[in-house]
């Protein structure tokens, strides 16, 4: 086929095409995070002394820290979706923020919890259920990006996939801080950092495979 | 674009004629002639698919040579997925000035790799050879030299990815 009968072809009935936007798809991640907060609230899991906590550093850190994460990690993540984007500059930038989060939870370590040992402040059983917690509610909003991925062009869809997998991740790692009943920064930093961890590696697994330009 | 985005079709063609003729200038200076079309057609169908992400605030170029440049890299994996033995009768044809910026193009990339895979891929993709006149040549094995062509190749898409989209 030569260069202008493809032309011709994709020219005929050309029909109009709705532009993407960069608010339309923020929003549509954000309704679907809300709805999966609330959802989730209603099965009554949130944590039982969350207004007695509220005020408290710790709990301030690690949602604060989350939910600026989870939106700068979304941001990114979509804005990574466009042809001319950069997927490494976002990406950079949502692990420095990443990092900042880690290193914020020294400050808030609350009273009686340095006291204990190592072994005892990671509780690995419980950890691997966080994390795994963490990795289930991260679903409906990689499946959210991914869809949005597929409708858009990236031109380096594993990088892309990365930043959705973190974004969804953070996520995931938001809505679950609202449940999550230990008090320790050693642990959210281990267990949220290997649930968030494993989300962005199966995005990047998965997100780019069937996916073409 | 904004008009073709609304279905304005004759302003798409028109478009895609521009479009068509810049690309085929950028591949000729990138892939081998009988490569040309295959990457010019391929690029304007990822447009078409695509045409709904091309933002109006920002200029076309850049866009469309991300996408071009996105297709470059796919026929180069695809040529370095095909049997090395085979090459296109069209490959010592073709415009002169192309072949010259081609060759240089290619050059400057070779020049990053390591000198066996240069000089395989030299050999083999370039000047024809086939695997086992390259290996005699160059004193390797015939897997040795696959080998070299394999990781070449696959170095020079990584080199390539990681330049800016425009010259």
């Amino acid at each position: 086929m030569s260069n202008e009968v493809l032309i011709a072809d994709l020219s005929s009935d050309l029909a109009p095409v709705r532009r993407r936007s960069m608010l339309r798809e923020g929003g549509l991640v954000l309704a679907l995070g809300v709805v999966e907060l609330a959802l989730f609230l209603a099965m009554g899991v949130m944590r039982p002394d969350m207004r007695h906590m509220a005020g408290s550093p710790f709990l301030l850190w690690r949602v604060g820290s989350l939910g600026l994460l989870a939106v700068v990690a979304c941001v990114l993540a979509i804005r990574s979706y466009a042809p001319t984007a950069r997927p490494r500059r976002g990406l950079t930038l949502a692990c420095a923020l990443a990092i900042a989060a880690i290193v914020g939870g020294a400050f808030v370590i609350p009273e009686g919890v340095s006291e204990r040992t190592l072994l005892d402040r990671i509780n690995p059983a419980s950890g691997v259920v966080c994390a795994a917690s963490i990795f289930v509610l991260s679903l409906p909003i990689m499946a959210m990006l991914g869809a949005l991925m597929r409708r858009a062009g990236p031109t380096q869809p594993r990088l892309s996939a990365l930043s959705s997998g973190i974004a969804a991740g953070a996520c995931g790692a938001f809505v679950f801080a609202f449940c999550c009943p230990f008090n320790d920064p050693l642990y959210v930093v281990v267990w949220y950092t290997a649930g968030c961890a494993a989300v962005a590696g199966a995005a990047r697994w998965c997100l780019p495979r069937r996916f073409h330009l | 674009m904004i008009a073709a985005q609304n279905g304005h079709g004759g302003a798409y063609r028109r478009l895609l004629d521009e479009m068509s003729e810049w690309l085929t200038r950028y591949f000729r200076r990138r892939l081998p002639p009988g490569e040309v079309d295959d990457a010019v057609q391929e690029t304007l169908l990822a447009v078409h698919r695509r045409r709904h992400t091309y933002d109006p605030q920002y200029p076309l170029g850049p866009w469309l040579a991300a996408i071009a440049k996105n297709k470059w890299v796919d026929q180069l994996r695809s040529l370095a997925r095909r049997p090395v033995d085979e090459l296109s009768s069209e490959i010592a044809v073709g415009d002169h000035e192309a072949s010259v910026v081609s060759s240089s193009v290619l050059a400057s990339l070779l020049d990053e790799l390591r000198p066996a895979q240069a000089q395989a891929i030299l050999l083999v993709k370039v000047q024809g050879y086939s695997v086992e006149d390259a290996s005699i040549q160059i004193g390797l094995s015939a897997s040795a030299v696959k080998m070299n062509i394999h990781r070449g190749i696959r170095r020079l898409t990584a080199i390539i990815e990681k330049t800016a989209d425009v010259e």
